[in-house]
């Protein structure tokens, strides 16, 4: 599903923000991407979805080349991925509904069968009683779960989740992080970028660590998991 | 069916955006309707010079001055030629009718000329020149042409006059044109400036739009209409504002000007053509105002 080789990202005047990462993910696969905050998680997760562009190396997503990719073509690109942002990024004056519509309102699709599919993704993420109210009035679990509902409303192939519950207590922390494994266990390859360990020791998946952007391991779940209770 | 949803998501965009920041949309629509007013006014003002000048310009008239004792037939066949050369009425003017008229013009005199033994006056043929043919040049060729005519004497045409008129519509029209252009582009300028305001205030949902798959074509379609639907309130606004300048300074004008117009009539300052010129106008300029803007806010 994606595929990363020899990639490096700079800004002029600082150092490297990620250097020669090398990475593979397979179609369905839950990988979790760990490390300190600065490590280079969120730049990695932009890579993938063109909100940046690498300094060097190839990047491979569903088999097209990234980082050749002309600017007219992101959109389509954009359409397969789902991305989860750690500050929502809802629409404070447009209603639940409206909210998560918005991703089919890009691709066409008519209102009413749009309307319709939202309202299934809502009750699929426990919301459906909320597709009226304004996103403010929502608690941070409910507006985390409404940006998880836009973001797979166009069943996209891949999803790519950066620090989704780091504004939330543990109870809305489990409740994403469900909704995210039942999202993988439907076929949709996830990415979620976290510095929490717990979640790490708890879910059991494949995990990436991230130091000052450079890969330091790439360990299976349990491994990764056994490593975090005996740290 | 996409395109059709497609149509229906940017027709609800736009009128969002004209929700969200309805004070933005009312200093574009503003902008909009004094220039349109403005150049609404200055297009009624041109139709008032014009008619002026073709008024003034109607006193043009080129005598072509014929040999004395001329046959008539002689005479009557110059001027059918030089109808026909010129497009417009030629009268042949014999020396009878032209004492008779220097009688009826200077009354004063009337007495002298009756007691002239021999009419000193000679045949002439009169032009009245079209519009189209009233520039200095065209009427020193037409002179100069019938002066190699036989028969003809001299061509008198008031070349002053007509060189000053024409004079005075070039710079006329050359002010107009200029102020036209500058005109044009405060208002674009300035359309461009209120919708990229608005287009900031709704930053935050292009970027999620954008992040969702959404095309450039797809963000910028709400905001061309944006601007197409201010230009077009403009045009409609302007419109309204010059029927009611009309109305109200229309007569006084007439008033004002019924001695130097033409048939004493000025023309109207609002045209149905007038109206649809400023709609189009309105919307051509809200249409590139909003291209500007979002063009500038995309490449960003």
């Amino acid at each position: 599903m994606i595929e990363m080789f020899h990639v490096y990202k700079a800004y002029p005047g600082d150092p490297p923000v990620l250097t020669d990462i090398n990475l593979r993910v397979e179609k369905g696969e839950f990988l979790f991407l760990t490390g300190p905050s600065g490590a280079g998680k969120t730049t990695l997760l932009k890579l993938i979805f063109c909100a940046e562009e690498a300094t060097r190396g190839q990047i491979l997503v569903g088999g097209r080349n990234v980082a050749r990719i002309r600017e007219s073509a992101i959109p389509f690109l954009r359409r397969n991925i789902g991305v989860v942002f750690q500050d929502f990024k809802l629409l404070p004056h447009r209603t639940v509904e409206d909210n998560v519509a918005l991703a089919l309102d890009v691709l066409g699709v008519p209102r009413l069968q749009a309307r319709e599919r939202v309202r299934g993704m809502l009750k699929r993420v426990g919301l459906e009683h909320k597709a009226d109210v304004l996103p403010l009035k929502l608690s941070g679990g409910e507006q985390q779960r409404v940006v998880l509902a836009r973001a797979l409303v166009n069943e996209p192939t891949l999803l790519l989740a950066d620090e989704p519950t780091g504004n939330l207590d543990p109870v809305r922390t489990l409740e994403i992080m469900d909704l995210l494994r039942d999202v993988n266990v439907r076929g949709t390859t996830v990415l979620v970028a976290t510095h929490d360990s717990t979640l790490l020791s708890r879910y059991q998946k494949r995990t990436v660590r991230l130091e000052a952007g450079h890969i330091v391991s790439d360990e299976d779940g349990v491994k990764a998991a056994r490593r975090m209770v005996g740290a | 069916m996409s395109a059709l949803a497609k149509a229906a998501s940017a027709w609800r965009s736009t009128a969002e955006g004209v929700r969200h920041a309805p004070f933005v949309h009312a200093i574009a629509v503003v902008t909009l309707t004094i220039a349109l007013f403005t150049a609404g006014l200055a297009r009624g003002a041109d139709a008032l010079i014009q008619s002026l000048l073709a008024s003034l310009g109607g006193e043009v008239r080129v005598t072509v001055y014929l040999e004395e004792g001329l046959p008539e037939e002689d005479a009557e066949t110059l001027r059918r030629g030089l109808e026909q050369r010129v497009g417009g009425a030629a009268t042949l003017v014999t020396p009878t009718d032209a004492l008779e008229r220097l009688g009826r013009e200077l009354p004063e005199v009337r007495g002298l000329l009756v007691s002239l033994e021999d009419n000193p006056l000679p045949p002439s043929v009169e032009l009245a020149v079209p519009e189209g043919r009233r520039t200095p040049e065209a009427l020193r060729a037409l002179a100069m042409e019938a002066r190699r005519l036989p028969g003809v004497t001299d061509v008198e045409w008031g070349e002053e006059a007509v060189a000053r008129l024409s004079a005075i519509a070039r710079v006329l029209r050359l002010g107009g044109a200029v102020a036209f252009a500058v005109v044009l582009l405060a208002t674009v300028t300035i359309v461009a400036a209120t919708l990229q305001l608005s287009i900031y205030a709704r930053r935050e949902e292009i970027e999620i739009q954008k992040l969702v798959g959404a095309t450039d074509r797809f963000v910028r379609v709400p905001f061309v209409l944006e601007g197409l639907l201010q230009g077009l309130l403009g045009g409609a606004l302007a419109s309204a504002g010059l029927l009611a300048f009309s109305r109200s300074a229309g007569p006084h004008l007439a008033q004002l000007l019924a001695f130097l117009v033409e048939g004493g009539v000025a023309p109207a300052l609002l045209t149905p053509r007038l109206v649809m010129e400023l709609l189009l106008g309105g919307a051509l300029l809200g249409l590139m105002g909003s291209l500007l803007a979002v063009r500038r806010f995309l490449r960003a």
